[in-house]
């Protein structure tokens, strides 16, 4: 058998046994953080589903009204909401890819192969984690309106292509759980070095690439500055779009708020689909994206 | 030597054996020395490369652009040296920019670290449907800033607002959001902490599950309560989690753009300034005003002010964490 | 150089016809037999453009017209500027709006000259002068105007006791600003409702009425100085803080939008592509009319021209395009679909916009009403390329004092004037 895998940030929890479950305080109190958390939401559906007068009558609904499909048909005409989903699909599942496969690539060479400046190299992929690139916004504009990439996803894509944070995460997880000797294995083998990070080191690291992928998937879905400032409304991502139904003269917002709505659903089916991944990708030491 | 049976090897079906003859040689082989002293280098190199081209370049090239007027359709001008920055630090905008930029940021970090904690401290008991829970307070997280911001930007509006309509029930007189500085920035830090104080709990509920439990159950014996032991095991121990949440969200909360941006529907950040943070009036001078120049300038301010912030950060947290 | 519309067929044809011509048809794009031109066209707000897009296409089957209309006149000035700057990008048309043509005018070999015989004449004098450069080039074809009268609500007007009716109400309220306000504060005396919605927004009249607000021609920063703004500044924000007239509602915000649902202000400065907006937010309400005054006499607010960005691959098919959409007739279509009024003269002797009246507004000949407020306008302000940024600091210098009532008027006053010095 393989030596004991030690996966970092997986350290054996042993829970308070012998303590009592909580009483109703911590249930009380969970309860409302967590109804707090859904009211937004609650209240962007409500309101999406009446039309805008009713903001301004007083009580407020309580019940959605039955507009939400008018409200949704108003948002998809007057912004492209349609290639802005797609687009924001292309972006999104484009750069989860190119993360998880370059941060693999850099991750096995930091973890497991010996050259010759590995250590402070390293050191300067994790200094890189506390530079705030956003700053470069103009330049980075100047060279994409050089290449004639303005209003193109290439724009938005490109730089995101592979994270410090990435190479970092699969640094630390294949350092922890893939053991030397399957890759001196391969390579008495005779296995090249590219074949055996991609039938050694890749499958090994795949639980740690699935969280990797989600969580730039979410960060890259939700990003908002960078996309607005090079793409037009013509070429949106969803998030650029759902900005432009706010900034009209006349603002129906219910119909806002439904736009904001649909915005959220793709994200809530994959929250639904994969919020456990993402709760223990967390607790596993993900950072904010 | 190990015997391996995990499914990656398993399929080239293949094991080594000793006496496998030497073959190979020659050109092979010299390949393979190249191949293990090159590919390390190749793999790490997409990072470095594409780190160096829009990030590092981009960074210095701001300093550049910052010392030249710079027009964004007419392109650079003349050389004018500090003169941009000359401007920009003379000019009340900035100086109430930068004020609002670390006052939401404040009203965002301070109460969110605490309800956080506070958050993990709860799920870090023997719940039942203990992933329901854990998920639940993450939910936020998948909302994008600007759906929040829409949504928040509607609740918090000064007289149709649902937020004013719930504080007239309790005899409140109407805050008015968009207009008094402090109560916008309340509203602003709010959607910051709806998408993230979910998510830093789970941070340091990881953090808390690592503390050694006899520390504990040394302290039961002692005589500890419950709050004393939070207070005298649980806040020293995630010491660490607490500086790393306190960096990364010092990189994150003073470049806010989103959740002031659509604040309200012209995205300058009110008439006086009042949430016009250091991002947006970079946005404004540069995209706006079209003068690259002037906005490089507050970039690169801006980056000072993130590194300085981050060293106060870190010796505030460890100075807090420090103390009991 | 230019081809019009009958010229733009042979530039189909000749495309198709022999091999790759190179001489002939360099600008007709794609080379290729009968080759489909995608002309792009991006707006803002409302164009009312949406059934005469399907019409041309129908007459021209080789042109495919994509529309993007999406945001503010804020929104699509930053969009065009990041195009202009790239030099790429840009659609084959672009809606521009007065306020901000003259910053684009900057940059004259940015876009495609429109001048030409057929169009000579199609324009009210002032609205064609606003987009001609000083050597004669002309950078945008003009669509709509926005000729200024006074919307109001009939029935608070009548339960506070004045005349309602349009002609009554018209002479209660005057025509100059002093007498409008004076009327105001009768009413608001008498009311419980404000007299009008926002400082801001009567603002935008007041100094549409101001022959050189900001800028002189000669490029000299004037706002600061100009007796003419400081006066308006002051009786605007006199009326609406002291005397109460104002209902300190920031234009266009959530607020605003919503209170047009109760009874929260009497009247409103209404160019005419306003009428659409009050109809929306106020759907449902009751009582809203239209007067044919305009205190201060004549005055325009907005409307807007198309123009060809030079960096387009169909610049003589966008040309053509811009052309036809702008004529007199098609400009009246626009206006039954949304209310944008014409720029084009002869659009007025015509019964479609002659005769036209609006339900919401009490059945009001709208269509009279807007001519003869667009033939009271006898100027349109000189407009400088920093036009658009000083207007905004003026505005927020309003809002501040009117809306958020963070500043008095002095102090928002010597803010205004800092933010001016720190222009160049």
């Amino acid at each position: 058998m393989i030596p004991t895998t030690t996966v970092p940030g997986a350290a054996t929890r042993t829970r308070r046994s012998g303590l009592n479950r909580p009483g109703f305080v911590t249930y009380g109190l969970l309860g409302a953080f967590l109804a707090g958390s859904v009211f937004p939401l609650w209240w962007s559906f409500l309101i999406g589903s009446h039309d805008s007068t009713v903001l301004a009558r007083t009580p407020f609904p309580l019940l959605p009204g039955g507009n939400f499909l008018r409200n949704a048909a108003t948002v998809i005409d007057q912004v492209p909401f349609w290639r802005a989903t797609l687009n924001s699909i292309i972006v999104s599942t484009t750069v989860s890819l190119s993360v998880v496969l370059f941060a693999t690539l850099a991750g096995f060479a930091f973890a497991k192969l010996r050259f010759l400046g590995r250590g402070p190299l390293l050191v300067f992929v994790v200094a890189t984690m506390a530079v705030p690139t956003q700053l470069g916004v103009v330049p980075l504009f100047i060279v994409m309106a050089r290449l004639g990439w303005t209003g193109e996803l290439t724009a938005v894509i490109v730089p995101a292509m592979v994270t410090a944070f990435g190479v970092f995460w699969m640094t630390q997880y294949l350092r922890g759980t893939l053991p030397d000797e399957l890759i001196e294995a391969a390579r008495v083998d005779g296995a090249s070095m590219i074949r055996t990070f991609w039938h050694v080191a890749l499958p090994a690291a795949r639980p740690a690439a699935a969280m990797l992928g989600l969580f730039t998937f979410v960060a890259t879905w939700t990003n908002f500055f960078w996309p607005f400032i090079v793409l037009n409304a013509k070429n949106p991502t969803l998030t650029v779009a759902l900005q432009q139904l706010q900034a009209a003269y006349f603002i129906d917002y219910s119909m806002v708020l439904a736009g904001a709505t649909l915005a959220t659903i793709p994200l809530l089916v994959l929250f639904v689909v994969a919020g456990r991944q993402l709760v223990s990708g967390i607790m596993q030491g993900a950072v904010k994206g | 030597m190990s015997t391996v049976t995990d499914a990656p090897t398993r399929t080239r079906g293949r094991r080594p054996d000793d006496d496998r003859p030497p073959r190979r040689i020659g050109l092979s082989q010299r390949l393979g020395t190249w191949d293990v002293k090159l590919s390390p280098y190749l793999y790490i190199s997409p990072f470095f490369v594409l780190f160096a081209i829009t990030g590092l370049f981009p960074l210095l090239y701001t300093a550049y652009v910052s010392m030249h007027d710079w027009d964004q359709i007419m392109g650079q001008g003349e050389f004018v040296g500090l003169e941009h920055f000359r401007f920009v630090l003379g000019h009340s905008d900035f100086w109430v920019s930068l004020r609002n930029t670390i006052s939401i940021f404040l009203l965002s970090s301070v109460p969110q670290v605490l309800v956080a904690i506070t958050l993990a401290a709860l799920l870090d008991s023997n719940l039942r449907a203990r992933t329901f829970w854990r998920m639940g307070v993450l939910l936020p997280y998948v909302v994008a800033p600007v759906a929040v911001s829409l949504i928040f930007s509607n609740l918090f509006a000064d007289r149709f607002g649902l937020v004013n309509a719930a504080l007239g029930l309790i005899g409140v007189e109407p805050i008015r959001w968009h207009s008094d500085p402090l109560a916008s920035h309340v509203a602003i830090a709010t959607m910051v902490n709806f998408r993230w104080t979910g998510y830093n709990a789970l941070i340091f509920l990881a953090a808390m599950q690592a503390i050694p439990r006899d520390l504990y159950e040394s302290a039961w014996i002692d005589g500890a309560g419950r709050v004393r032991q939070f207070f005298s095991i649980t806040v020293p121990m995630l010491r660490p989690t607490i500086i790393f949440v306190a960096i990364t969200s010092t990189i994150g909360g003073l470049q806010i753009f989103d959740e002031p941006r659509l604040f309200d529907q012209y995205g300058r950040g009110g008439a006086g300034s009042q949430w016009k943070t250091l991002t947006i009036y970079l946005y404004e001078l540069g995209w706006t005003q079209s003068n690259f120049g002037r906005a490089s300038a507050v970039a690169w301010l801006l980056f000072l002010v993130i590194v300085a912030f981050g060293l106060v950060n870190l010796a505030v947290t460890r100075r807090i964490a420090d103390t009991r | 150089m230019l081809i019009g519309v009958a010229g733009l067929a042979l530039a189909g044809c000749a495309g198709g016809g022999d091999d790759d011509a190179p001489d002939g048809q360099a600008g007709g794009g794609g080379g290729g037999g009968g080759d489909q031109v995608t002309l792009t066209v991006a707006t803002f707000n409302e164009f009312g453009y949406e059934e005469l897009f399907e019409q041309y296409m129908t007459e021209n089957p080789n042109i495919t017209i994509e529309h993007t209309k999406a945001d503010t006149a804020d929104n699509a000035r930053d969009a065009l500027r990041n195009s202009l700057g790239a030099n790429a990008g840009a659609a084959d048309i672009e809606a521009v709006e007065v306020d901000w043509l003259v910053e684009f005018m900057q940059y004259p070999d940015k876009f495609a000259d429109l001048s030409s015989p057929e169009v000579e004449g199609r324009w009210l004098d002032w609205k064609v002068d606003a987009a001609t450069t000083d050597d004669g080039k002309l950078i945008g074809y003009g669509t709509d105007i926005g000729p200024e009268a006074i919307c109001y609500r009939a029935d608070l007007v009548e339960a506070a006791g004045f005349p309602s009716d349009r002609e009554g109400f018209a002479e209660w309220i005057g025509d100059s600003w002093d007498s409008y306000f004076a009327a105001g504060r009768e009413f608001v005396a008498a009311s419980d409702a404000a007299w009008y919605d926002s400082a801001g927004a009567l603002w935008q009249g007041m100094t549409n009425q101001i022959e050189v607000p900001y800028e002189t021609p000669e490029g000299e920063i004037v706002a600061a100085t100009n007796p003419e703004v400081r006066a308006a500044y002051d009786a605007v924000l006199k009326a609406s803080v002291e005397d109460g007239l104002s209902a300190h509602l920031g234009q266009w915000s959530t607020d605003w939008a919503q209170s047009f649902q109760g009874d929260e202000f009497a009247t409103m400065l209404c160019p005419g592509w306003m009428l659409g907006i009050i109809e929306g937010n106020a759907a449902g309400v009751e009582g809203w009319d239209i007067a044919n005054v305009v205190p201060g006499g004549g005055g325009n607010w907005g409307g807007s021209y198309l123009t060809v960005p030079a960096q387009g691959d169909h610049v003589e098919e966008a040309i053509a395009l811009a052309q036809w959409l702008t004529a007199p007739e098609q400009q009246i279509q626009a206006f039954l679909a949304k209310g944008t009024f014409p720029s084009q003269p002869a659009a007025y002797e015509d019964p479609a916009l002659v005769d036209s009246t609006n339900a919401f507004f009490n059945d009001a000949p709208t269509g009279q009403i807007f001519i003869d407020r667009a033939n009271a306008v006898e100027f349109q302000p000189y407009k400088g390329p920093n036009y658009f940024v000083i207007n905004t600091a003026i505005q927020d210098a309003i809002t501040r004092v009117d809306v958020d009532g963070s500043a008095d008027a002095e102090s928002s006053w010597a803010q205004f004037v800092s933010d001016v010095e720190a222009i160049g």
